[in-house]
């Protein structure tokens, strides 16, 4: 009675247009006054205690690097040494668009970052060398979900907060998986090369392999400072989020200089306006998991899936249609913040390891991305491709084949997730 | 009160919203970074630094609530109110500024018993020589201004100018 009531307040704000942070807040509180006897100052605390979870602080420091990074043409380097690579295969514009979301993801803990970074470029790009713009903006706005499958990444961050799993490891996990799906968006590409007749581009020579490699180098060796320091225990995931900031800050104003010092103060205030937004929705997300969790709900959930008796494969079946149903209509890291707790218990239960539970949600997060209403990606897409929103939906849906694959791999092949955070461990 | 006077209230509140958001980001980022510099570099380390960073942390979170709504950057759904007719939109409108507007009132509320707690208790903080409340005292005064933030915006299109067109968000 409780929880549909708190989850019902939901879903009316949300249709009425409240914003996400707001809505889950709002409901939250009401639910609290009508149903239990928590005070609002507990709500209060709760909400102010919420922005001081140490790990969360890596979340402005990452979405500071990126955005760095973005103004400061690493992308357009990555995008040079992407297309040197491939650029010769039949749709090798494509494929470059692709392997430039992949290395732009590892600079870059989010998705709709990955799609702005690639895609402002690329989507041009590739109209003017004879793709069709819906072409082009519909597999960008799927292939820039990657953006949060290849470390860093803000969910995992959310999720190893919530889970105390490690967020070394998560990020760890994430490589093979994200290397795959790469692997699997690039396949997908080279068969419909075929059937649409795509161009091909004049092949590079290896010096403007090694050259534009060189370059892209420095945006590159973030990922390996991240993710080196995290594993070496030189320092915390948060610590390494800060450096990676000010790394990138160098970069792009003293190596590659395309930023200029008088630009930086906007880049930074750019960051802090998308911190400010994520944080708020996740610390509203905290207060719909606590009405939740002195409702038992949790709980009562975990005990319900138990009694049934799913062996794995079912319950998993069931976890990802849920979270597919919920991606599609919150924010990512309010999902992972709102089903971990209630996803966790029962998983460790079915002896299914943390950290592959983490990537199931991640690559579930990813699809929520591209699916409406609530698809950054495709909102950013429609943006930057200057396309309707509608046409942007259109031509992403049938990319989400290659994603839905790639979940249905990662879910029942936890090999992919594992095995290098098991090597390194 | 002219109208000028307000507008000028207004355009120095925006930028200093701004350059508040500028400072507490750089700030963190540099005080997280000498403290490893300092572990690393001296073998030592500042005692406040972390309970400092987590702190402007949630300032700049607070005080990034309100800046977000000036600058479009809070997500919504917009599944119903994109097919609604321009009167239709602006009863949701409506709605949805009564319900942010109760939101923020609960959350002032709530906030301030907090504070006013953490007074009682007069207790400091773990490493910053200052009381709790003067730390966390940001937390109401932060939702009265996403309040007042939320009437500004929602202003164009509950009480359009005469002449003017009203957006009603996304073009389909």
């Amino acid at each position: 009675m409780t929880a549909g009531f708190l989850i019902g307040a939901l879903l009316v704000l949300l249709l009425l247009r409240v914003p996400i942070a707001i809505s889950l807040g709002l409901s939250s509180i009401l639910t609290m006054l009508l149903f239990a006897d928590q005070s609002l100052v507990a709500l209060a605390q709760r909400f102010f205690s919420a922005l001081q979870v140490y790990p969360l602080l890596s979340i402005p420091f990452f979405i500071l690097a990126g955005a760095l990074m973005t103004t400061g043409g690493v992308a357009k380097r990555m995008i040079a040494f992407a297309n040197s690579l491939v650029g010769h295969f039949r749709g090798g514009l494509a494929m470059a668009a692709l392997l430039a979301c992949a290395l732009f993801a590892a600079v870059s803990g989010s998705s709709p970052a990955t799609v702005v970074a690639v895609g402002s470029i690329m989507i041009g790009g590739m109209a003017r060398s004879g793709y069709t713009r819906e072409f082009a903006a519909g597999m960008i706005c799927n292939a820039g979900a990657i953006g949060i499958l290849i470390p860093p990444s803000i969910v995992m961050v959310v999720y190893g907060a919530v889970t105390e799993t490690s967020i070394g490891d998560l990020f760890i996990a994430g490589v093979v998986p994200g290397l795959m799906l790469t692997g699997m968006f690039m396949i997908a590409v080279a068969f419909l090369a075929r059937r649409l007749n795509l161009p091909r581009q004049p092949r590079a020579d290896w010096r403007t392999v090694l050259r534009t490699g060189r370059e892209a180098i420095w945006g590159l060796l973030l990922v390996v400072i991240i993710l080196g320091g995290i594993y070496s225990g030189i320092f915390t995931p948060t610590e390494a989020a800060a450096v990676s900031a000010v790394y990138a800050f160098v970069i792009a104003v003293f190596v590659y200089r395309d930023v200029g010092l008088r630009d930086v103060p906007r880049v930074i205030a750019d960051a802090a306006k998308v911190t400010a937004m994520l944080m708020f929705i996740i610390a509203n997300a905290y207060l719909f998991a606590f009405v939740l969790t002195t409702e038992q709900v949790p709980q009562t959930m975990s005990q319900w899936i138990v009694d049934l008796g799913l062996p794995p494969w079912a319950f998993l079946i069931m976890l990802n249609a849920l979270l597919l149903i919920a991606g599609s209509f919150m924010e990512a890291t309010s999902v992972v913040l709102i089903f971990a707790p209630i996803m966790f218990p029962i998983a460790t239960a079915l002896g299914i390891h943390p950290v592959h539970l983490g990537i199931i949600m991640t690559v579930n997060m990813e699809i929520g991305m591209v699916t409406p209403p609530v698809g950054l990606n495709l909102f950013v897409t429609s943006g930057i491709a200057k396309l309707p929103v509608t046409a942007v939906i259109r031509a992403a849906i049938p990319w989400l084949v290659v994603l839905l694959l790639a979940l249905v791999i990662v879910t029942y092949v936890p090999w992919v997730s594992l095995v290098l955070p098991q090597w390194l461990n | 009160m002219s109208v000028p006077f307000v507008q000028r209230v207004l355009k120095a509140a925006d930028r200093l919203e701004e350059i508040f958001m500028i400072v507490a980001l750089t700030f963190m980022t540099v005080l997280t970074v000498f403290q490893v510099v300092l572990r690393y570099g001296f073998g030592t380390g500042i005692v406040w630094s972390l309970e400092a960073t987590t702190y402007t942390f949630a300032w700049l979170v607070l005080i990034g609530m309100s800046y977000g709504v000036r600058t479009e950057a809070h997500i919504a759904v917009d599944l119903v109110t994109s097919r609604l007719s321009s009167g239709a939109a602006r009863v949701f409108a409506f709605v949805a500024l009564v319900c942010g507007l109760a939101y923020c009132a609960l959350m002032i509320y709530g906030s301030s018993l907090f504070v006013e707690r953490l007074m009682t208790l007069g207790t400091d903080a773990r490493d910053i020589p200052l009381p709790r409340w003067v730390l966390t005292g940001l937390m109401p005064i932060a939702f009265v201004l996403l309040a007042l933030r939320l009437v500004q915006a929602a202003r164009p299109v509950l009480w359009p100018r005469p002449g003017k067109t009203i957006n009603t968000g996304d073009a389909q």
